[in-house]
């Protein structure tokens, strides 16, 4: 009798020294619950700490703890860790993302001049609906939809989350549409073209009472694209009273100033860095 | 005349132990407030080149980062963070930090450092992706009580944007990670 | 006795009252108030001016017959918003160009502390004896009037809107302008260096400029760095091109091994009008022999311009910037109205300008 309450004490005592343990999964994915299992026994802490939660509970050793979806969106290292009366123990595990679903878009630049070679850069990182950075590769769709023409696509497989395509702004000056897809992520970005810098400026004049009506011929780019309204066009007129300068701005596609001129004068022409013709008048 | 003399070297002793306290707590300030030590290898860094006042702002600022980033988990501060974190990063760590208040935990960080490597950089000079090797110790506290501590070799995917005068962290996420 | 200290008191506040008279110019204003010399009358006026006594800066005058009172204040006062509005008459020199026992002729150059700095302004003033005192012969004013009328403005004007707080990353904004630094040439003055050079708008939208430029050393640390704060147009239509100047003073060309340049800009919203010509420009020696750039700005849109701020930069043969002046205007532009304006060139500088351009930017109040 004695002997049998010595060994019973003696598998007791060996039952509540035994250490608590606590064995999450070695991965888990964003927005997915689990179950971690834990051995022990009585009363325990559970700590769960991760990039966007750090919580506590009181739970019994030895019994599975459930951890919500929503405890595990953020993608990374958690910590789970088990307090009891014999000490703490804990274990870490990899939450990895989701399935890719939501794209980050970037374009660049919002206006281009047109024909500009490699001109406008796309870059789309890849997330899942929890906004983690989906690492492995994901093939991504690029299209560009041009006005009034046939939209292109092209796929290129994301490295580390990001991929990119360099594009060449069209010829004709306006608004088109360049869009990245994955999954059910579908993002549109518009790009205004506009003309390029003036070429072939080119300024009449006619004289207009006591004045001259200096106007230039509609201002387009080199590939005809009408140079828009708002743009500076710079006059300068000198004759023997000295020099005149204007910046005007180009009006329902030119501009025009009077200009009072006395003897003999010369005007010339420039917008931007582009420099027109030059004329040579008599005034009164 | 030797009572004197132990009178005065006793003052003379609690002066001292007093003044080497305050150096000590200085010291240890100075060793808390030390920045992480960030070394950047932009030798794979593609499309677009790397300038070099980038190369030099960039490993700053993250370092600047993780350096507010350990004292907001460790002082439960999430004003800290909009320093040198936007987007996601922010969101998550603030998150973090006030789960951490509700709980009653803090987090204490002892950084050994960072090796970053660049891996993209977009055209238009407004993102840029790297990996962090990173080597911190970490301690889990409940109030005064350690409920974890350990070293910790991490490997991290970084995501950050230039702000208005510094590059700021939009995106920090563990990937992989191994005790040494 | 008792009334020893109450004496002793009076008499010192008496003595103090008497040194602070004389102090304040009390014995000079005596002896000026009947304007016995010619040199007192355009002295004791423009103290009067000086001291907003217009009024009796008024009386001074000889011709008070020909010259509108409102007129003559707004003057010196200002009038719309001009830069006279924000300023006050600091000091005046005046010295006699001719005497006779009749008339005499006196130059003044008056001296403005305003919003932007020190403003100076020269004036030749004829001096007639008039019943036994010397009065100002005030020129009359035949500036253009302008008359009421509507004048349309259909100039182009850009208003922007930018993403919200709450849009998240990625989601598309408006760029910032492009623009491109033109040239920049750097010039040792002798009080330092100076960086001179142009910046154009490239881009289809109207762009805030600002340029910095940092110094560094032959060991890549920075020395200095500065930034053209007023000396740039800094509002910038599509393809327009303002000249820039930064200046380091006391800074030795020596010291500097290399310049990085920072050309900062951001859409804002631009109206295209009011348009400004600028007119008769010449350079020319100004009456007190410094070299000056000068000559008229009108104002072809409808908007009165409150303050004027002309830039000028200056080329050599070969069309590198060689200087970069400015100055304000202190009266408002009108409307059709001519108004002249001149800035300084440096003499070492002037002999080398084989070309010049004028830029016209403008501050306006807001309403």
């Amino acid at each position: 009798m004695r002997t049998l309450r010595t060994v019973a004490f003696i598998f007791l005592a060996a039952g509540s020294l035994a250490a608590s343990e606590i064995h999450p999964p070695a991965q888990a994915t964003a927005g997915k619950a689990i179950t971690i299992q834990t051995s022990g026994s009585g009363d325990a802490t559970f700590y769960l700490i991760g990039p966007a939660i750090a919580s506590k509970s009181k739970v019994q050793a030895g019994s599975d703890i459930s951890v919500d979806s929503d405890e595990l969106q953020q993608a990374g290292r958690y910590i789970a860790i088990l307090c009891a009366s014999d000490g703490c123990t804990s274990a870490d595990f990899f939450v990895t993302p989701a399935a890719a679903n939501r794209l980050s878009f970037l374009v660049h630049p919002s206006r281009v001049p047109v024909g500009t070679a490699n001109g406008i850069s796309a870059v789309a990182f890849v997330h899942d609906n929890f906004q983690n950075l989906v690492l492995k590769p994901e093939p991504v769709t690029f299209s560009i939809m041009p006005n009034n023409e046939k939209p292109v696509s092209a796929t290129r497989p994301s490295q580390n989350g990001v991929a990119w395509v360099r594009l060449t702004s069209a010829r004709k000056e306006g608004p088109t549409k360049l869009g990245a897809s994955i999954g059910h992520a579908d993002e549109i970005r518009v790009v205004e073209q506009v003309a390029a810098d003036a070429c072939n400026l080119r300024i009449k004049a006619d004289r207009e009472k006591k004045d001259f009506e200096i106007e230039t011929d509609p201002v387009h780019d080199c590939a005809g694209n009408p140079v828009p309204d708002g743009t500076v066009v710079s006059f300068t007129e000198s004759d023997s009273a000295g020099k005149t300068t204007v910046d005007v701005p180009i009006k329902r596609g030119i501009a025009k100033i009077d200009m009072p001129i006395d003897g003999r004068a010369k005007i010339t022409v420039a917008s931007g860095v582009v420099t027109g013709n030059e004329l040579e008048v008599s005034g009164q | 005349m030797r009572a004197t003399l132990l009178r005065y070297g006793s003052v003379f002793a609690v002066i001292a132990i007093l003044l080497l306290g305050v150096v000590a707590y200085q010291l240890r300030a100075t060793a808390d407030d030390e920045l992480p030590r960030v070394q950047l290898n932009a030798n794979n860094i593609g499309p677009r080149q790397i300038e070099d006042l980038t190369s030099k702002s960039v490993p700053r600022d993250y370092a600047l980062a993780w350096q507010t980033m350990e004292q907001a988990l460790n002082q439960n501060q999430p004003g800290l963070l909009d320093g040198y974190f936007t987007g996601f990063a922010k969101q998550d760590l603030t998150q973090r930090v006030n789960s951490q208040i509700k709980s009653g935990l803090h987090t204490r960080y002892t950084d050994r450092g960072h090796q970053l490597d660049a891996l993209f950089y977009s055209p238009a000079g407004d993102a840029m992706e790297l990996r962090d090797h990173a080597q911190v110790d970490i301690q889990v506290l409940d109030g005064d009580k350690v409920i974890y501590d350990q070293p910790v070799t991490a490997e991290y995917m970084v995501l950050m944007t230039p702000g208005a005068d510094r590059w700021l962290v939009r995106q920090l996420q563990a990937v992989n990670g191994t005790k040494p | 006795m008792k009334y020893m200290l109450p004496i002793v008191i009076g008499i010192i506040t008496l003595v103090l009252i008497i040194i602070s008279w004389v102090q304040s110019g009390g014995v000079a204003r005596h002896e000026m108030a009947a304007a016995n010399t010619p040199e007192q009358a355009v002295r004791l006026m423009l103290s009067e001016i000086q001291a907003h006594n217009f009024d009796a800066a008024y009386s001074r005058l000889a011709d008070r017959d020909d010259v509108d009172k409102e007129t003559f204040v707004r003057e010196f006062s200002g009038s719309y918003g001009s830069l006279l509005t924000y300023a006050s008459l600091q000091s005046f020199d005046v010295w006699g160009l001719h005497t006779s026992d009749q008339e005499a002729t006196f130059r003044a150059s008056l001296h403005y502390s305003t919003a932007v700095g020190q403003l100076d302004d020269v004036r030749d003033l004829k001096v007639q004896k008039v019943d036994n005192a010397w009065k100002v012969f005030w020129p009359v004013n035949n500036a253009t009037k302008l008359p009421p009328q509507v004048i349309a403005t259909n100039y182009l004007r850009w208003d922007v809107v930018n993403r919200g707080a709450g849009d998240e990353w990625g989601v598309q904004d408006v760029d910032s302008p492009q623009v491109r630094i033109l040239s920049m040439n750097p010039i040792q003055r002798p009080d330092g260096l100076t960086l001179v050079g142009e910046v154009v708008n490239e881009d289809s939208v109207p762009a805030f400029i600002n340029i910095g430029a940092t110094l560094l050393d032959s060991h890549g640390n920075e020395i200095a760095q500065e930034s053209s704060f007023d000396k740039i147009d800094h509002t910038l239509l599509p393809k327009q091109v303002s000249p820039y100047r930064i200046d380091f003073p006391d800074m030795r060309m020596e010291r500097v091994k290399s310049v990085r340049m920072d050309a900062k800009a951001l859409l804002v919203s631009a109206s295209a009008d009011p348009v400004i010509e600028v007119t008769q420009q010449k350079l020319e020696t100004d009456p007190l022999g410094k070299k000056v750039l000068s000559g008229d700005l009108i104002d072809e849109g409808g908007q009165v311009v409150d303050i004027p701020h002309v830039i000028a930069s200056y080329y050599d043969a070969n069309g590198k910037v060689i200087w970069v002046s400015d100055g304000y205007v202190d009266q408002p532009l009108l409307p059709q109205v001519p108004v002249p304006f001149a800035v300084d060139v440096p003499p070492d500088i002037a002999k080398d300008v084989h070309s010049y351009h004028v830029t016209v930017n403008y501050y306006n109040r807001t309403s």
